[in-house]
């Protein structure tokens, strides 16, 4: 089946109206896992965006037409470990089970019991919306934000231009815990993307289940929202976020770049970026290029 | 509110519903002159607001548009336009 069916036939499992920014990436990425995943699911949003926009509801109201949990921000996958090994026992091995955390929730506070599930192999699948920071709280910067970016935390003046570290790459990471099922996906690239959930669902009634989704932030990335989808596209194509998955038969890339963008097109118009030097983005370009060629040459 | 029949929030019971259409300040609007119907519109509306009919027909519904104009961006045939809320229809 088509992507474009997949998505026009299902239906929509998240409240018509939630309080996530015009054009939110992150609000994309959790109806479209929810679409795929349908009804015969529990989904667990730890603190973050689409917890803060009303998706586990207030004052005893509910923003998602299937059970949602809101665990705290360090123990997402621990919590939904609990839920798997209980629904393993009673004997309903058909439920997916599905975390939606921020890139916060994953590769900072909640590192240690998503690396201690993914080890353990449990069966769900996590998914990632990397928007490159705590956005919820007005954009501090997390270990998963591009270089030279402006945050709250580390804004631009006369001692600091910006964030001074690379990001950390967490899909390969997670990866490299013999999972199940780990992918990269971008909301840009659609019909990959709809497929990536579908093969991590399967995959999840197995084992560890991982996608890690680009997910574009207009409110702090500080850019017209109308462009979140361009720039995602953009991302993948400038190599900044490579398509890649990686199963029980190995890596595989799934879209063969052969003239990528540079780092400079990249930037362009994104406001966080707009006080980059020519030296942030020559370590930045060289920092994506090393990591290209490294999953190049793992991927067959 | 009236009745708090539990402490975590289950299934359909008691959505919470923002009206999310009161922040738009351009609204999409579709040329079916130019549309050919394939549905991207559909795939990257954040808020499902674009919903498609069974004989795969596309339209834009505007109780829930945020107005955030994907859809007129990555039209691939620039068939969706952005017009001002309230001005002249």
């Amino acid at each position: 089946m088509n992507y474009i069916d997949v998505l026009r036939e299902s239906e929509d499992m998240v409240t018509p109206g939630m309080s996530a920014c015009q054009g939110c990436g992150g609000e994309l990425v959790l109806r479209t896992v929810l679409k795929v995943a349908g009804k015969n699911s529990i989904i667990g949003i730890p603190p973050g965006c689409m917890a803060g926009a009303g998706v586990v509801g207030w004052n005893y109201s509910n923003g998602l037409h299937i059970p949602v949990h809101i665990p705290l921000l360090d123990n997402t996958a621990s919590f939904l470990t609990g839920l798997s090994q209980m629904y393993q026992r009673k004997g309903r091995p058909d439920v997916n089970i599905i975390a939606l955390a921020g890139d916060g929730a994953t590769a900072d506070c909640g590192f240690q019991s998503l690396s201690a599930a993914a080890e353990r192999n449990e069966k769900m699948l996590y998914v990632c919306y990397d928007n490159e920071g705590y956005m919820n709280t007005g954009y501090q910067r997390s270990s998963t934000t591009t270089k030279g970016s402006r945050t709250s935390t580390t804004p631009i003046g006369s001692v600091i231009n910006g964030k001074q570290q690379q990001q950390k790459y967490l899909p390969l990471i997670i990866s490299m815990h013999s999972v199940e099922y780990c992918a990269t996906a971008s909301p840009s690239h659609m019909a990959d993307f709809v497929a990536k959930i579908q093969k991590g669902l399967e995959a999840s009634k197995k084992g560890f289940a991982y996608l890690h989704v680009f997910s574009p932030c207009p409110t702090g990335w500080a850019y017209a929202p109308e462009k979140a989808i361009s720039i995602a596209r953009r991302a993948v194509q400038s190599n900044l976020f490579p398509l890649w998955e990686m199963d029980n038969q190995g890596y595989h890339l799934n879209f063969e770049n052969k003239t990528p963008i540079s780092m400079e097109e990249f930037v362009k118009g994104i406001g966080k970026f707009k006080s980059l030097t020519e030296d942030d983005i020559a370590s930045i370009q060289n920092v994506v290029d090393q990591r290209y060629r490294l999953i190049q040459r793992i991927c067959d | 509110m009236a009745e708090r029949l539990h402490i975590t929030p289950i299934g359909d019971d008691g959505m919470y519903i923002l009206d999310t259409a009161s922040w738009r300040v351009f609204r999409p609007v579709m040329d079916k002159e130019k549309c050919i119907e394939c549905g991207m519109c559909m795939a990257y509306c954040p808020v499902s607001a674009i919903k498609g009919t069974e004989d795969k027909k596309y339209y834009i519904t505007y109780d829930f548009c945020k107005g955030c104009g994907i859809c007129a961006a990555e039209c691939p045939k620039k068939a969706i336009n952005m017009v001002p809320e309230g001005g002249q229809e």
